[in-house]
């Protein structure tokens, strides 16, 4: 390193001002990621601020981890070292919004609670809901490629991102997609970036489509006897040309966590649309779910604000296999658990087939955790499936690859592109898959 | 660099005799795609049958330093699947099988060269399809789909190929083969599959593509408006999208394109409209019936002429038809013409369609217009004669006139086409060079030594411009758009 701590440090105040850089002991201590406590922390007001911050890190070979709300800063191999939190909270404007083209362009701090409430005097909305994620920022939620219940209908952030801002690790401000809903000029640049976990460049504006709230909609909570039960309404619903807005599977914690009626397992299904197809599909699902035992029970419009409570925890996991075998992963998961006592509060999106689970803390006892982890793995690969450790405390993740194994062609490539974006190493060094 | 005769031998020995195309008149097949503005004749076309002979072909060429043209069903529109160095092309069409449609989990994986339209017939009966409808579908294979990111009518409610890619099979210009994605979704790690597809052959070959499968809807309503402005029918556009409707399509055509068609094919529009919508909406019976009166209210207050809703699928049928065989009938109103693939947001289609009037008036040429309005993505045909002196160099200049005045409307410069050898001098009108640098950085990850389709999809390629000659452009009769 080129230069003194203290002339970093007035380096980095020259460029975001004394005001908007922590470098009391104790402040940044609560900043610490994984328990590795930051030098510093910046909040950052303009796309050049960071810029010239990102500039700074690479001449000088500061280690930069990029923050949005700091709800998945713990997802992630932990850091060697913090050289510079860089926290975009600050970048929380809505820079243009043209309602009749439903599309937004909005900086990367703001977050899914200040858009949401911006969008809906407008009766639209940015359909990206991870499950107690309304903090959330959406540079954050779009790093981290989070994604929630409105997927099964709108898709991920990765679909519905039209353009992105971001600054390399060198500094440069980089634009990549467009402002329009369908365009395929250059490369989809905006793709790499979602899910990159801050190794790539640090996003900094975001150009997103938006749908208008539906007219009317209804939501159902169908509870089942047995996972086989619940995997069959959801197999019966995706087989068919009824069109829910969200569709996840609880287990039985999950619906304590969220304070539903108990059950083996549940099918939590909303409809979006008019009021007559929200009647008429509404009966169908409800009878398609009575023909399969279902006790139904409608749910008010505030049950998807409130499944943040099914993932709390000290660990949490996701995994996938085949979309399919959802509830057989569930139930595997519950199998293994149940051996040990360890609770399981577990939410599955149904269509990706993805499930996020948290783990009560007696997963951490006689490495039950590591032992689960690697079971699970060993069956989900064979079906090309995955698990990721999202959240777990540091000595697990001294012990684990949180991320899992990743196919070696793939990981090649991933290696060259980190590589050529980011050669010296700088951002979130070490975090992400691989050692990336 | 040329192909010399060791080479063309030791593709043999790779492909076989039946997977080597070598003479003059068998190249000439592969001088162009649909864009003939742009000629250039590979030196030798080989058809791999697998992606372990692709795997092989692309080691070969990178040893000896030797360009890669990748080539599906050749339907493409931007002089993408065109050799202008020469060199080795590879046509995935003997690569065209179905290797497994798998309905539980919503997918199917194929070969590269399988026809678009094949997959949709073969999971039909199941109930299922693959939404990706360039207009192409019926010749255009799913391989060339994901290299362009190709759309279709359908895509404003279900997005570009990419929104239905789960995973792919490539062989990279550094000789690799790499699955990525697959059917467990969210898999973590760069999202390659995503920046794959629409890489227009310059990453490597495509060898297999996971493809997702939707159900199909339970119903399809269509509705024919026609309108005595362009205005009126692009403001009826804005308002359907403003009311919260995605319909499945919104296609728009002008007068021209409307007179043309009732010459061509009597496909039975309104004689008189200045411009017609066509409007499809698909899913829940009840949820598209609700749409369609507040549609066909839209229409009204729009001052719509005339509101036709189809009463079953030979009425359904015959409304497409005008619409799908459009740029098939243009050659009735000329000889040759230049094509537009820009977008701008929806809202500003009344300010762009008088722009174009005033560009064609300047002109003097005639621009008939048949696109894909709910998404904002025009396909302005510019019309001309190549005999009449300086007439094509008015349409070159008309072209770069409307496409700067989309992009002045914060647009882009193709939609769906892709970029090509054709628009990758536009790119930096939409691009910094930051952002183009980016993106050759990104290229060379996959291929290191620029041999996979030099000269496309970017400006300032070493190769561009070099080594191929323009000829007249014109698209041929049957073009797709």
């Amino acid at each position: 390193m080129a230069v003194s701590a203290p002339a970093l440090r007035e380096a980095l105040a020259a460029i975001v001002g004394g005001d908007c850089l922590v470098s009391d002991p104790a402040l940044l201590a609560a900043l610490a990621v994984d328990g590795v406590t930051p030098r510093w922390a910046a909040r950052p007001g303009s796309v050049e601020e960071v810029s010239r911050l990102l500039a700074l890190a690479s001449a000088e070979g500061l280690h930069v981890i990029p923050r949005g709300s700091g709800s998945s800063l713990d997802c992630g191999m932990p850091p060697a070292r913090v050289d510079l939190l860089l926290d975009c909270g600050r970048l929380s404007a809505i820079l243009e919004h043209s309602p009749e083209d439903m599309v937004a362009t909005v900086q990367a701090g703001l977050s899914l609670a200040a858009l949401g409430a911006a969008l809906g005097r407008h009766r639209q909305r940015f359909p990206v809901d991870p499950v107690g994620g309304a903090s959330r920022s959406i540079g954050g939620v779009l790093a981290t490629s989070a994604t929630g219940p409105l997927r099964f209908r709108h898709g991920g952030g990765r679909d519905l991102l039209l353009g992105l801002r971001f600054v390399q690790a060198d500094g440069t401000s980089t634009w990549g997609g467009s402002k329009v809903v369908k365009s395929v000029t250059g490369y989809d640049v905006p793709k790499l970036l979602v899910g990159s976990f801050g190794t790539l460049g640090v996003i900094v504006e975001a150009t997103i489509r938006l749908h208008a709230m539906p007219p009317a909609s209804g939501a159902w909570l169908l509870s089942f006897a047995s996972h086989a039960s619940a995997a069959a309404f959801v197999a019966g619903v995706l087989d068919s040309t009824l069109q829910p807005e969200r569709m996840v599977v609880l287990n039985g914690p999950a619906l304590k966590a969220a304070a539903r009626p108990q059950a083996r397992a549940a099918v939590a299904i909303s409809v979006g649309s008019s009021a007559e197809a929200v009647e008429s599909q509404g009966g169908d699902l409800r009878r398609l779910g009575a023909g399969l035992g279902a006790t139904v029970s409608a749910i008010p419009d505030d049950f998807w604000l409130e499944l943040g409570a099914v993932l709390a925890g000290p660990v949490r996991l996701r995994l996938a296999g085949e979309p399919s075998k959802l509830c057989f992963w569930l139930a595997e998961m519950e199998h293994l658990a149940g051996e040990a006592s360890v609770s399981v509060s577990a939410l599955g999106e149904a269509g990706s087939g993805a499930v996020r689970a948290a783990l009560g803390r007696a997963a951490l006892d006689g490495g039950w955790l590591l032992r689960a982890v690697a079971s699970l793995r060993e069956g989900l690969s064979a079906e090309g499936g995955y698990l990721v450790v999202e959240r777990a405390p540091r000595e697990v993740k001294d012990e684990v690859d949180v991320w899992g194994p990743i196919s070696p062609d793939s990981l090649e490539i991933m290696k060259r592109i980190k590589r050529q974006f980011d050669p010296s190493g700088i951002l979130s060094p070490g975090r992400f898959v691989g050692g990336l | 660099m040329s192909v010399e005769a060791g080479l063309i031998r030791a593709l043999t020995g790779i492909v076989g005799r039946a997977g080597v195309v070598a003479t003059l008149e068998g190249r000439l097949t592969y001088e162009c795609d649909m864009h003939t503005f742009y000629k250039g004749i590979p030196d030798v076309v080989v058809l791999p049958e697998s992606a372990e002979q692709a795997a092989a072909v692309v080691r070969l060429c990178r040893g000896a330093h030797v360009p890669i043209v990748p080539r599906g069903s050749g339907t493409g529109l931007i002089g993408g699947a065109m050799a202008p160095q020469g060199g080795v092309m590879v046509s995935m069409t003997r690569m065209n099988r179905i290797l497994e449609v798998d309905i539980a989990n919503r997918c199917a994986t194929v070969e590269p060269g399988l026809i678009n339209l094949w997959l949709s017939n073969a999971t039909r009966e199941r109930g299922y399809f693959f939404a990706p409808d360039p207009s192409s579908q019926m010749v255009s294979s799913i391989g060339g789909n994901v290299s362009t990111n190709a759309g279709g009518p359908h895509c404003l409610k279900y997005g570009i190929t990419v929104n239905h890619i789960l995973g792919l099979q490539m062989v990279t210009g550094a000789g690799e083969v790499v699955w990525v994605g697959g059917k467990a979704q969210d898999r973590p790690g760069y999202d390659l599959t995503g920046v794959m597809v629409g890489a227009e052959g310059t990453f490597g070959l495509v060898t297999a593509v996971m493809v997702r499968l939707l159900h199909l809807p339970e119903d399809v309503k269509t509705l024919l408006a026609s309108f005595s402005t362009i205005e009126d029918a692009s403001e009826t556009v804005s308002a359907i999208i403003a009311d919260g409707i995605v319909p499945a399509a919104l296609e728009m055509l002008d007068e021209v394109m409307i007179r043309a068609i009732e010459e061509g094919i009597h496909a039975g529009y309104p004689k008189g409209a200045s411009a017609v919508l066509l409007i499809e909406l698909d899913g829940p019976r009840a949820e598209i019936e609700a749409q369609a009166v507040r549609i066909e209210k839209i229409c009204r207050d729009h001052l719509a002429l005339e509101l036709r809703v189809a009463q079953n699928d030979a009425e359904r049928a015959l409304l497409w038809k005008g619409r799908k065989e459009a740029a098939g009938v243009i050659g009735r109103i000329t000889p040759s013409w230049l094509l537009q693939d820009a977008v701008v947001p929806r809202s500003k289609l009344p300010q762009v369609m008088r722009e174009m009037l005033a560009i064609s008036a300047r002109h003097r040429l005639v621009f008939a217009n048949v696109f894909h309005a709910g998404d904002g993505n025009l396909h302005p045909i510019i019309c001309y004669d190549d005999r009449v002196p300086g007439e094509l160099d008015r349409a070159k200049q008309a072209n770069e006139e409307l496409l700067h005045a989309c992009l002045q409307l914060g647009g882009s410069v193709t939609g769906e086409h892709g970029v090509g050898l054709d628009k990758a001098k536009n790119l930096p009108y939409q691009f910094a060079d930051a952002d183009l640098n980016f993106m050759a950085r990104l290229r060379r990850v996959f291929d290191p030594d620029g041999i996979m389709n030099p000269g496309k999809l970017l400006p300032d390629h070493p190769a561009c411009g070099e080594g191929f000659r323009p000829v007249a452009p014109t698209l041929p009769g049957g073009t797709w758009v």
